[in-house]
């Protein structure tokens, strides 16, 4: 795979003036104030979203940075869910250490898969992983004595020392503080010397190779890394949630979460983020035409990639940039 | 803890002391079963493998192709009473200029508006998308049916093997139109061009090859391979608008043999029709769906290049 456009941060810092500032700081207020002043289903949507928006970053690390085209993500955020949801069951310990323990047990699986990756490429790389979110379907229906099966686990309320977590609304603050700080930590990942690792794999390995980056690494570690973010994502998923079902785990829900980095812009944080929440209301809005719903997807990702490949904002900058020069 | 004291995965162990005799009548079941399913694999999967070679994109919308082309049928032969020959001759027209049309003004456009591959497949995926939704949206999907059977299904033995004449037909006709097109790959200009086309590209302009033509030619007749299949399968099956998933298998068979070699895929089709028939016969249902995504992994892991691909070539700058 050669070159997404790279996300170079000058139109965003570009972007942060003038009105912009002002949407920025309308749209904080927006997003911390919401539970107040709304009802319990738009907080359900908002923390949906915002574990979507989590989901997006763990893709983006290993597509966007990486360019590694993995079809697996609806796996690691299942054994994120599963194995947070077990561990919360079978100890009495506050639930951020479940979450934790879903991500590494996601980021583990996410190491193996990427060790296991390290000779494939493109459209080998894209169908063993697609392989194998398809069998971790089958072993989430299948596994009855861990997942309970086809009749779906029930998720016991998480707990902060005293404070249980019972409603969209009380947990809403925390899966927001969660969201920010993975996307902290995605900056910081893109930012770092392995960030920049990620990015020259992604444009050539050979050429990484030569300047001594280790290719093997970077693409087993930003597996790894990809995976547990999806498996924290998972955790989050479970703080406002009571129920999961393996039905909700396949092909379905990774071609969502790839359409929503489409949609935002391959190889953009901002775009990832963006993307999540601009693509999940459209589907929250779908939802209430189901028999327009494939239609309508399928359509959007195929003139998408027709006329605005490098996503939505993207594209809407071009038109704005075209506006001003008269063109 | 409780959490890492895993239990037993689901038992899919074999019965306990399957006698001799029985395992060999399964044996020729299975290979004979496995050989009849293995066809349309083998055609569906030369449908992806044909498109990959001349294109470098994996049709993520093969399945749903094969199946719009099923409900096509269906829907002239059932629902407007129109005579079987015309139906056959409009399946196949309708799913060459489908698949034609959308090489010809989707895929050139995305080629157009990004470099890169990714870009194509997620198309693909769109377009299966879409597929599938607009058959859900006729309604016709919403009772499954089956397309019914032209030729006798009165079963005959070979061997221990019980098939039926609707069994011998779809495995002649399936051969048959593979050998056709080998022949037209290996043997006449137009395969040659599209040969040249799958080596290289730029290269084959320059002598005179019409890329954009050639290009629309190769998804149409991917396109009438995969309605083919779907015709010829329809009959046996429950048909919904989930049909599509069959597909999988025909992506198993595709890596099983390299990906990119014609007669690999038919291989890797019976291969996997029989395996598949195996995992059935001898050890669980259950296992059935399971059976093609180890498939892949198995053979991807050991050789990232498929069984019968060629050298592992790196991308240079």
């Amino acid at each position: 795979m050669s070159s997404p456009p790279l996300a170079s941060s000058a139109p965003v810092r570009r972007a942060l003036s003038g009105p912009a500032l002002i949407g920025l700081v309308a749209a904080v207020v927006v997003t911390v104030a919401l539970p107040v002043f709304t009802s319990g289903y738009v907080v359900y949507i908002a923390n949906l979203l915002l574990v979507f928006v989590v989901l997006c970053l763990g893709l983006h690390i290993v597509i966007g940075e990486t360019g590694q085209f993995s079809m697996a993500h609806a796996a690691f955020y299942g054994i994120g869910i599963y194995a947070s949801a077990l561990a919360n069951r079978a100890v009495d310990l506050p639930y951020p250490v479940a979450m934790l323990f879903g991500a590494l047990v996601a980021g583990a699986v996410g190491l193996v898969i990427g060790a296991l990756a390290l000779r494939m490429r493109d459209i080998y790389l894209a169908l063993a992983t697609f392989a194998f979110g398809e069998a971790m379907q089958w072993v989430f229906a299948n596994w009855d004595s861990v997942t309970n099966g086809p009749n779906g686990l029930r998720i016991s309320p998480a707990r902060f020392g005293p404070i249980e977590i019972l409603s969209d609304k009380q947990a809403y603050p925390f899966v927001l503080f969660f969201c920010l700080v993975m996307i902290g930590l995605t900056v910081a990942i893109s930012r770092s010397r392995l960030g920049r690792s990620f990015r020259a794999v992604r444009e050539s390995e050979v050429a990484a190779m030569a300047m001594g980056i280790d290719v093997r690494r970077a693409r087993i570690v930003s597996f790894g890394l990809s995976a547990a973010i999806a498996g924290f994502a998972g955790g989050m998923f479970g703080l406002f949630q009571t129920f999961i079902h393996p039905d909700s785990l396949g092909f379905q829900t990774t071609i969502l979460v790839l359409t929503m980095v489409v949609v935002g812009g391959l190889g953009s944080i901002a775009g990832a983020i963006g993307g999540a929440i601009v693509f999940g209301l459209i589907s929250e809005v779908l939802r209430q035409a189901p028999q327009y719903q494939e239609i309508i997807y399928g359509a959007i990702l195929i003139l998408f990639m027709m006329y605005a490949p490098r996503g939505l904002f993207a594209f809407i900058g071009d038109r704005i940039r075209e506006a001003r020069h008269g063109r | 803890m409780a959490v890492f004291a895993l239990p037993p995965f689901p038992d899919l162990s074999i019965g306990p002391d399957m006698d001799l005799q029985l395992a060999l009548i399964f044996l020729q079941q299975g290979i004979a079963s496995g050989l009849v399913s293995g066809s349309v694999y083998a055609l569906l999967a030369l449908a992806i493998v044909v498109i990959f070679k001349t294109s470098d994109v994996p049709n993520f919308a093969q399945g749903e192709v094969f199946m719009a082309a099923g409900y096509v049928a269906l829907y002239l032969f059932v629902f407007q009473k129109m005579p079987i020959w015309v139906v056959l001759p409009a399946t196949l027209v309708v799913a060459f200029l489908a698949m034609a049309l959308f090489r010809r003004f989707v895929l050139d456009q995305v080629a157009k508006s990004a470099k890169d591959l990714v870009y194509l497949v997620i198309a693909t995926l769109g377009l299966s998308y879409v597929l599938k939704g607009l058959v859900r949206r006729t309604g016709f999907g919403d009772t499954p049916r089956s397309f019914p059977a032209l030729v006798p299904t009165d079963s005959i033995m070979i061997g221990q093997a019980s098939v039926t004449m609707l069994d011998l037909a779809i495995f002649g006709t399936a051969v048959t139109v593979m050998a056709a097109f080998f022949w037209m790959f290996n043997y006449t200009k137009t395969g040659r061009a599209m040969r040249a086309v799958g080596m290289n590209p730029k290269a084959a302009q320059l002598v005179g090859v019409d890329l954009r033509r050639c290009h629309m030619l190769i998804w149409g007749l991917s396109g009438v391979i995969s309605a083919i299949a779907a015709l010829l399968i329809s009959p046996k099956i429950l048909m919904t608008a989930d049909m599509g998933s069959i597909v999988m298998l025909a992506f198993a068979a595709a890596i099983v043999g390299g990906f990119s070699s014609l007669p690999g895929a038919v291989v890797g089709g019976f291969v996997i029709g029989i395996v598949e028939n195996m995992v059935g016969l001898f050890i669980s249902s259950r296992a059935i769906v399971l059976a093609p995504f180890l498939a892949i992994l198995i053979v991807l892991v050991l050789r990232p290049q498929g069984l019968f691909g060629g050298k592992l070539t790196i991308k240079k700058v």
